[in-house]
Formats: C-alpha cells, sequence, structure tokens
C-alpha cells in the first residue's frame, strides 16, 4: 500500500513538474516579492495558454 | 559371460543369470550371494535382507538415459560409517553398459565406469583432503573431494554387476563438480575405480512416473515402535531413514537400526528447557511443499567467551527429502544442501572473503564451531549431544550459504531468508515471536524506496534536460528605460509607461528593474497591462541599497536591482506601467526595466527534487544504519551496502 502511494506520488511530481514547465507555470515567487505575503510562495497564476 | 540358469548352491533354490554383466545374484530364497567364476558358482555368504525404504525405484523398472534404454537388475545397501544407508541400483543398459544409480536423501547420482588415462595416479585414500581438486581425471568440470568415507555392504538383491562381499568394508570418496558432475573414487581395488556421471531426476532418466505411485504409498508408512526404555510408543516419519530418535517420555536417544531401537543414552538436559516455536509433527508448506518436522536441534557456538543458542527443526517430505528450518534470535531461514562444487572461492579466506553460488557473491560472515546441545526427534544422521562441526557463514542477503565441514565431510546450504509472516502462514501459526537486531541475511526492505526514488530523481533530471531543449533560450521582449518624474513627497506615487511589447504564452515572465539608488530606497509597483483587454498583472518589486564603513569595514545592503517572476501570461500585446515612490521624491527617478521570457528559475526544479529526494535520503540513511547494525554482529564486520535489496 505505502509503495503503491509512493510510486503514485512521485509520478505526480514528475507530472506536475513537466506539466508547469510545458506551461511557464512558476510555483515560486522570489521572497519578500511574494504576493501572498509567505515567504516563496507566489500566487499569481493565472493559466496557460 | 551369458544367460546362465542354474541352483543355490546354499539353499538349491533356482538362481538366474540373466545379464551378461552379472557377477553375483543374491538367491531370492535364502540371500545368499551366489558368484559365478570360471570354476562354477561360489557362495560368498548370505545378505541381510534389504531395509524397506520408500525408494520409488524397484527391480525391473524400465529407463532411458541420453537415448539409451536401460533396466535395473540389481540392488546394493551400503552403510555410512556415520550412520545412514544408502541405496545403489545397477541399470544394465541394452548396448551393454552398467550404470550406478545411487539414491541418498532423495536424490539420484547416476554415475560410470571411468577408466583414467595410463599412467594416471590418483591420491592414495589416506592422503585425499576434503576439498582437494582432482583435475586428473578427465571429466568436462574438475571434480572436487566432498567427502570420504567408509561404506558397509549391509544387504543387497537381484543382480550384482560385481564381486559383493557381505558385510565387506570398502573406502571411497564422493566428488563433486558443476553442472551436477558427480564420481566417487571405490578404493576397494588395489587400483581404485572411478566413476563419472552426474545428478539426475527421474525425469531425466525416463523414471518420472516411477514417483508418483510408490511415493504416494510410502508416505503414509510411518512405522510405530516402542521405546526400549520406557516403552512409550514412538512413530517414525522417515523409518527408513532415520538413524537416531529421541524418546520425549524418558528423554533418551535411541538408534534405530533396520527397524529396531536400541537405547543409547539419556539425554544431558539443557540448563534451561528448549523453548522449540515449532512441534514434531507440526506440517508446514513451503513452495506448495508440505514438510513435517521430524526433529529439532539446539546448537550453539561460543565467540569471545559467549555462547550463543539457535534452534534448528529438521523438515521431511517424502518425495523431496530433508529441509532444514533455522530458527536464530527470531529469524527464520530454510535451509537446504548445495553442491559444494558450485561454490567458487572468489576472494581468498580472511577478512572480506567471498565465495560465489549461482550468480551471487556472498561475503564471509562468521565462522565458529558448532556444537549440538540438545536433540529431539529423528534423525537421518546418527547425531550426538555435543557433535561439533565447523561452520562458516557467508551471506548475500536474503541468501545465507553455509559451509559446514568435518574432518571427513563438507557440506554446503543455502538458507533463504523468512519472515514471521511466512512461517506462520507455512505452519498455519499465529504471535510467533518478533526477531530482534538484524540477522546475517535478512533482506532491507526498503530498498523499493531507494530504488524507485532514484528512478524519479533520474526521470526529473531528464525531463529538466528535455524541457530545457524544448522550450528554447530566454527572450528579453523589453529592456527599456523610464524615468518618473519628481514627486511633491515620498508617498506620493509617479508613474510612466513603456513602450508597447509583446509577449508569448507558455512561458514565464521575469521583470527586472534597476534604479540609481544610493544609501536610499525606491518601491515600486510595476503592472503588466494587456493591451487587448486591459487586464492587468501587478508585482511589487522594492530597491534599496545602502553602503557605509564602520569598525570591520566597509559594508552594502540590498541592491541597486530587483526582479519578480510570474507564470506564464496570454499571448499579447503587453505595456509595462511603473509606478513607485522613492526617497529623494525631489529627484526624477530613472528606472531600467527589463521584461524577460522563458527564465530558467530552477525553483520548480529545486522544489521537485527536494519532494522526490526526502523518500530515498531516509531510505539510503537507514539501509546504512541497518547494514551497520547486519555487520556489527559479524567476526568479520565491515559495512557493506551491496545489493541485497529485498521487495518485501
Amino acid at each position: 500500500m505505502m509503495k503503491t502511494l509512493f510510486v503514485i506520488f512521485g509520478c505526480c511530481v514528475l507530472l506536475t513538474y513537466a506539466t508547469a514547465s510545458w506551461f511557464g507555470w512558476e510555483l515560486a515567487n522570489s521572497g519578500k516579492n511574494s504576493r501572498l505575503g509567505a515567504p516563496f510562495f507566489y500566487g499569481g497564476f493565472r493559466g496557460g495558454k | 559371460m551369458s544367460v546362465l540358469k542354474s541352483n543355490c548352491p546354499s539353499c538349491g533354490g533356482p538362481i538366474e543369470f540373466q545379464k551378461g554383466s552379472t557377477i553375483v545374484v543374491v538367491c531370492p530364497y535364502c540371500r545368499s550371494a551366489v558368484s559365478r567364476t570360471d570354476r562354477g558358482l561360489e557362495d560368498l555368504g548370505k545378505v541381510a535382507e534389504i531395509v524397506d525404504s520408500q525408494s520409488p525405484l524397484k527391480i525391473g523398472l524400465k529407463g532411458e538415459f541420453k537415448g539409451h534404454r536401460f533396466e535395473l537388475t540389481g540392488r546394493a545397501q551400503n552403510r555410512h560409517e556415520l550412520g545412514g544407508v544408502w541405496d545403489e541400483w545397477y541399470a544394465t543398459f541394452g548396448n551393454g553398459w552398467v550404470g550406478w544409480l545411487a539414491e541418498a536423501q532423495g536424490k539420484f547420482y547416476l554415475t560410470f565406469y571411468q577408466p583414467l588415462p595410463e599412467g594416471t595416479a590418483l591420491p592414495a585414500f589416506e592422503s585425499l583432503e576434503i576439498g582437494q581438486q582432482l583435475p586428473e581425471i578427465p571429466n568436462k568440470t574438475t571434480l572436487m573431494v566432498t567427502e570420504k568415507g567408509t561404506a558397509t555392504a549391509v544387504a543387497a538383491e537381484g543382480e550384482i554387476p560385481y564381486r559383493l562381499e557381505p558385510n565387506e568394508r570398502s573406502n571411497y570418496a564422493d566428488l563433486s563438480g558443476k553442472d551436477n558432475a558427480f564420481g566417487t573414487i571405490d578404493y576397494s581395488m588395489n587400483e581404485p575405480w572411478v566413476f563419472i556421471g552426474q545428478q539426475v531426476s527421474l525425469e531425466d532418466i525416463g523414471l518420472a512416473s516411477a514417483r508418483p505411485v510408490t511415493r504416494e504409498a510410502a508416505r503414509v508408512s510411518a512405522q510405530g515402535l516402542g521405546c526400549p526404555k520406557c516403552g512409550a510408543p514412538l512413530s517414525l516419519t522417515a523409518p527408513d531413514k532415520t538413524e537416531r530418535v529421541t524418546c520425549p517420555f524418558c528423554n533418551s536417544l535411541l538408534d534405530v537400526n533396520q527397524g529396531k531401537l536400541t537405547w543409547l543414552k539419556a539425554l544431558t538436559p539443557p540448563q534451561s528447557p528448549p523453548d522449540f516455536s515449532l512441534q514434531i509433527g507440526m506440517d508446514g508448506v513451503f513452495s506448495g511443499v508440505t514438510f513435517r518436522v521430524i526433529g529439532a536441534v539446539v546448537r550453539s557456538v561460543l565467540i569471545d567467551s559467549i555462547t550463543y543458542f539457535w534452534h534448528e527443526y529438521l523438515l521431511y517430505n517424502p518425495t523431496i527429502g530433508f529441509r532444514w528450518l533455522v530458527h536464530s534470535d527470531n529469524h527464520w531461514n530454510f535451509v537446504e544442501t548445495v553442491n559444494p562444487a558450485e561454490v567458487d572461492a572468489t576472494q581468498p579466506y580472511g577478512f572480506g572473503a567471498t565465495v560465489s553460488y549461482n550468480g551471487g557473491t556472498f561475503k564471509i560472515f562468521q565462522d565458529a564451531e558448532a556444537r549440538v546441545e540438545y536433540v529431539q526427534g529423528e534423525f537421518y544422521w546418527r547425531v550426538e549431544q555435543g557433535e561439533r562441526v565447523r561452520a562458516v557463514d557467508y551471506v548475500a542477503a536474503p541468501l545465507m550459504l553455509s559451509q559446514e565441514r568435518t574432518a571427513n565431510e563438507v557440506n554446503w546450504s543455502v538458507g533463504v531468508y523468512q519472515t514471521n509472516a511466512e512461517i506462520e502462514k507455512a505452519f498455519n501459526l499465529s504471535d510467533l515471536p518478533k526477531p530482534w537486531s538484524v540477522a546475517p541475511n535478512q533482506p532491507f526492505t526498503g530498498g523499493f524506496y531507494i530504488k524507485w526514488g532514484l528512478g524519479f530523481l533520474a526521470a526529473l533530471f531528464l525531463i529538466a534536460v528535455v524541457m530545457t531543449v524544448l522550450g528554447g533560450f530566454d527572450k528579453t521582449p523589453l529592456n527599456e528605460t523610464v524615468t518618473l518624474p519628481p514627486a511633491a513627497s515620498a508617498t506620493t506615487p509617479q508613474a510612466a509607461f513603456s513602450q508597447q511589447f509583446e509577449l508569448k504564452g507558455n512561458r514565464n515572465v521575469r521583470i527586472s528593474a534597476q534604479a540609481p539608488v544610493s544609501n536610499s530606497w525606491a518601491d515600486l509597483d510595476v503592472d503588466l497591462v494587456n493591451d487587448q483587454n486591459n487586464e492587468v498583472e501587478s508585482v511589487n518589486i522594492p530597491i534599496e541599497y545602502y553602503s557605509g564603513t564602520d569598525s570591520d569595514g566597509s559594508w552594502t545592503e540590498g541592491s541597486q536591482s530587483q526582479d519578480a517572476t510570474l507564470s506564464s501570461l496570454p499571448a499579447g500585446k503587453y505595456t509595462l506601467r511603473v509606478e513607485g515612490t522613492w526617497q529623494n521624491f525631489s529627484q526624477p527617478m530613472p528606472v531600467a526595466v527589463k521584461v524577460e521570457q522563458n527564465v530558467s528559475r530552477g525553483v520548480n526544479f529545486c522544489c521537485a527534487l527536494v519532494v522526490l529526494a526526502i523518500l530515498p535520503l531516509l531510505g539510503i540513511i537507514r539501509k546504512f544504519s541497518f547494514e551497520s547494525r547486519r555487520w556489527s554482529e559479524s567476526m568479520f564486520g565491515s559495512v557493506s551496502t551491496g545489493s541485497d535489496d529485498d521487495d518485501e
């Protein structure tokens, strides 16, 4: 069960990374420039094509 | 010689030498061994009756080996000096060959007389050493001495192709080679005779059909006997193979000889009663084969003045033969013997010594003298309390290769690690005590996470490279300096617009701003205005830069340039609106702005890398700890992180 969950989790991470790379999504913005006020993360995603 | 019909010189009963190769016929009426010579028939004396065994073979069976048909025409039973008998069947081939089909502990070995090249001198029996290679014997693979001993011909039936003298003792050496090669040197003659062949299955010799009928009938033939000491009823599961049995009622060790029990000695009670997890008579299923527990042994080794104990259970299946279950520190191993010739020393004995077997490399773990402390049940050899062998263990989890060596014999066995759950399932048990520490060949069960985790990381790098290539290099749609006019105060914003520029879709956007601040600040709100629909994407870019000197020297803080990165925006024409406040508001503020697309930041990659690396990293740390604990128990301790993972 744990193994299956681990494989699913890993595949999801890879898929998310590949998708973000393809569509130009940024997971994070730099430090204090975060719009959310939280370090690192940026909430400016507007979608792809 | 030809077919000869005559009468037994002892009892007068009719006897017949059917095969030309037959030298001795055992009279079926009086069991005299009758030899034919040039001068007539000679009575060699009486042989004992064949001990009833569960052999699937019988005289008259016809088989085929490598395209040549044969018939089993005779059988002799020899007694091993350490106990136990084995059968030798004589296979008379249609083309005149005579083969020796030896049967011991459920295994079969077919050998043929092998004349040696002129001038070949074999080592004398006394100088023969266990493990010695004998390249002088012509064979595909070099043969190695695995056992030497003295056999006594105790019983026979049918036609025998040599002069069988009842109760004659003869020295022999058993040889093993790779690819199931097998051989025997018979030292009963002045010039030793060599017999070469191989281990065969009944299928190999066309006798597969002999197995089910005979074996099935034998399976239920456990023999009921009484203890000669206390009279308690005893039942033998393998009466034809058992040499020793213990009486659980009076704690006696009994000798078994042709179905008769003889009291040998009272067993020395152990310091504490052995807490056997499995009981004699229990049935367990391994790989679909049901084995019965027929014996249990407490053994020990003395290492650094500390005695370590473990339990071994002898398992028996009439078709398969004997196997062992070893129970140590609540870890379990299912053990079976292997051909010693298949084991090669790849690194000489000592620290880091290794042997190879069946494609695997095994590392030395322990070398100690193992002692039998206590026995219970029945055994196929003459087991004794205090019996000692030198035991050397090599490990390659989940396997353990063990060598047990005495002066006359060397045996190798391979054990496969069994989890408690597997043993509980095999014997339909529950709540077996949990193991402690790490067993020598216990497989590390986190290998899955390491392998898959490293696989994910490799895939991540691959995706990163591919996406970088597919995405192309970064582009700069805008690189311009806009000037904010002087403001009324430091809190009154001023704005300026850039030229129109074009952004492409599916590419991230980085906005960089540079302002000539020095020991001051500028706070910029930069809006990306979509000229088609006037939608605005805003980022804040604060810039501050301070410098000076103090007692530690010069210092700086901040930077005159900052940037912010956005996810991709819809493709189209955009204008940059820069609105800002700055400390020196009375002076115009030139701001160099740059808009780039397809920027490689690596943040996504790093995030994915960290997330994916956590579990394999933890797995590697855990594996290192696991191996450290494993090898801390070894006499040849060193941490090895070899490929011994198991997939649970």
